[in-house]
């Protein structure tokens, strides 16, 4: 009984490690790829069965919570998405019309791309939704990573398990899984490149599949990236939109 | 008076093929107008029937915040505790069954589907004990089989069954949000389809047992909806009113089947406008009809007006006597019209005409699925009636009035 005792005592300490150690991963990886502010130009590579297309855009960011989107590539020219705290806005210039994305139409996914509009809400620090546990350790296209458990804090979180890999050096994602509250896959990121800009290392291009939606991948790619840098006044408003 | 009755009656007899063919024009006019208006009528009363007892109810008990918000069948405003408000419902002898409806999408997965594909729909969770003291689903249930409490079934409306390619047994996901927002996943599996004679229902109803709903969406016993039926399914204030002042809905909205199907109301308004204008180019044209043989009826009779004046009768005689002549042709055509409308209306009534081809492919608005059948309006055939006895008094008013203000022997000499 003593020995056992023992056994315990020594076991409590090494759990509350590995949880504090969890969350200082996840703390180090969101200090790389969350800024406080960031100017990015990209593209989203959307395959499907319809084929391959490509969509350029230029973002800005502040934190988690706000991020404005205007796409630059010529079907698209001049469409914004803006995402506050809570809320997605879209713009169309041809219809110089603002809509406030709601219910349904968040469902709805972003230029056919496996990134939906709601996938962009709610993108507090992980630490703030999810209770974190490290679940090993595993090598992702060559990179040893921490194997990351989330489980979400509340029942208002989108998705209520995640899986996240990330490297060992660099605290930087390399692979993640989303899951539904009953367990069933819902979306997989996996990172194939990684930047460093300013001494912070984050995902420069990365593969989204929407598990539900078969035959269908969207590449994200990250050609230039500023940040913490000053961005123009009143970025995030419902004003910036219409400019 | 009688005289001219007489002399009227004699002259409809000698002029008999004139008699026939004016008559025979507005029977046809008004024949047209009974038909029309009996399928008009019988589409709106099918309609209203399908909305209501597979759509609607005869009512709805919902949260107040739910109504502006239907559109994206929100799961915040939920009714908490529906056994005490079905308690409630119970004591008053109303049937009632509890729903929620939630937005999600249908993802299916090609083998056993012909595709990969997902479509955004609203899925109505139903409580099999109950749902059937409201709604008549179970009697259209073509293949498979009802939903039963405690499975994770689907009940798939025909059109989008075939739609989909789905048949009873194949699997699909329902991907949606939990109460609270979180992502769900409902793995389901097809039991049956449903072929009612409600379109909207074929083309995208999506049924799921309410228990299912409850563990996945985490309503924790809250619904969205208590369905209502009354006992005079389409009369509802009453009813409405005197449930308002229970304790246990007073804090909950109560919609009645014409704000729960208000596109259709409106579409039906519309309609009503539409129909109106067709009626009335059917009157139009039987009037034109009638009048144009009215017109050479009298003007052929010109030299007949101007040897009675020359025998001393007078103008206001010689206008009855036509006015009365023409009432009677009315009266004939409006008998024939009649007759030849409620023949017509039997068939009509009884087997109706299939649109089946047409509302398939097409919203036309109607809750019916097919086959439209007319309905008897009494009111229409007294319409009809007043109608060609009228018209063809008011068309022969004016080349009667003219005849008498030609001089005597003008007329008398007219060929």
């Amino acid at each position: 009984m003593k020995a056992l005792s023992i056994i315990l005592l020594a076991l409590i300490p090494a759990t509350t490690l590995m949880a504090q150690s969890a969350e200082e991963i996840i703390t180090r990886m969101e200090r790389n790829q969350v800024h406080d502010t960031s100017r990015m130009e990209g593209r989203l590579i959307i395959n499907d069965r319809f084929g391959s297309r490509t969509s350029s855009f230029i973002s800005y960011a502040r934190g988690a919570d706000d991020a404005l989107i205007e796409f630059t590539s010529a079907g698209e020219r001049g469409q914004k998405v803006l995402r506050t705290r809570d809320e997605v806005y879209l713009f169309y210039p041809d219809a110089a019309e603002l809509i406030r994305l709601q219910g349904a139409a968040l469902r709805d996914s972003m230029l056919g791309s496996d990134v939906s509009y709601e996938d962009m809400t709610g993108n507090r620090a992980l630490l703030d939704n999810y209770r974190v546990s490290l679940d090993g350790e595993e090598t992702i296209n060559d990179h040893p990573t921490f194997r990351v458990k989330l489980e979400a804090r509340g029942r208002n979180v989108a998705y209520p398990r995640q899986t996240i890999w990330v490297d060992r050096e660099l605290f930087v994602m390399r692979r993640a899984e989303q899951f539904s509250a009953n367990g069933r896959l819902l979306k997989e990121v996996e990172v194939k490149e990684t930047m460093e800009v300013s001494g912070l290392t984050f995902p420069s291009r990365m593969v989204i599949r929407d598990v539900l939606k078969r035959n269908s991948s969207t590449e994200f790619v990250i050609d230039k990236a500023e940040v913490n840098i000053s961005l123009p006044r009143n970025v995030f408003s419902l004003e910036s939109l219409r400019w | 008076m009688k005289f001219l009755v007489r002399l009227a009656t004699k002259n409809l007899w000698r002029y008999g093929r004139r008699t026939l063919i004016t008559a025979a024009a507005i029977a046809l006019g008004l024949a047209t107008y009974v038909l029309l208006d009996s399928m008009l009528v019988g589409a709106d009363e099918e309609s209203v029937r399908n909305l209501i007892w597979y759509e609607t109810g005869s009512a709805r008990v919902m949260h107040p915040d739910y109504w502006a918000e239907r559109e994206r069948a929100p799961l915040r405003h939920v009714i908490e505790d529906p056994d005490s408000v079905l308690d409630a419902l119970r004591s008053q002898d109303v049937a009632a069954t509890p729903r929620t409806t939630f937005s999600g999408e249908l993802i299916v997965w090609r083998d056993p589907f012909p595709e990969d594909g997902s479509l955004l729909v609203h899925v109505t969770a139903i409580d099999p004990e109950t749902d059937g003291r409201v709604y008549r689903f179970d009697q259209w249930i073509t293949e498979g089989r009802p939903l039963q409490a405690g499975e994770p079934g689907v009940v798939l409306g025909s059109w989008l069954a075939e739609d989909l390619g789905a048949e009873v047994g194949y699997p699909l996901i329902i991907s949606a949000r939990s109460r609270y927002g979180a992502r769900v996943t409902i793995d389901a599996e097809v039991v049956g389809i449903l072929n009612s004679p409600n379109p909207v229902i074929n083309r995208g109803g999506i049924f799921l047992p309410l228990d299912i709903a409850d563990l996945y969406l985490d309503m924790e016993g809250a619904v969205t909806q208590i369905d209502l039926r009354f006992a005079d399914y389409a009369r509802v204030e009453g009813p409405i009113a005197e449930l308002k002042q229970l304790p246990a809905l007073r804090d909950l909205e109560i919609a009645d089947w014409r704000l729960l199907g208000a596109d259709y109301i409106a579409m039906m308004e519309a309609d009503s406008v539409g129909s109106g204008i067709i009626l009335f180019l059917v009157f139009v044209i039987a009037a034109v009809g009638v009048s144009n043989t009215m017109l050479m009826t009298i003007f052929e009779r010109t030299r007949e007006i101007g040897m009675m004046r020359a025998l001393g009768m007078d103008d206001r005689a010689i206008r009855n006597l036509f006015l009365i002549e023409a009432a009677g042709i009315g009266l004939i055509g409006a008998a024939a019209g009649i007759l030849l409308g409620a023949l017509g209306n039997i068939p009509m009534v009884r087997v109706g005409i299939d649109y089946s081809a047409m509302f398939r492919t097409m919203d036309a608005g109607y809750r019916s699925t097919g086959v439209l059948y007319g309905a008897w309006v009494p009111s229409t055939f007294v319409i009809a009636a007043l109608m060609g006895v009228a018209l063809a008094v008011i068309v022969a008013l004016v080349p009667t009035r003219r005849a008498l203000r030609m001089d005597i022997p003008r007329a008398l000499s007219r060929q």
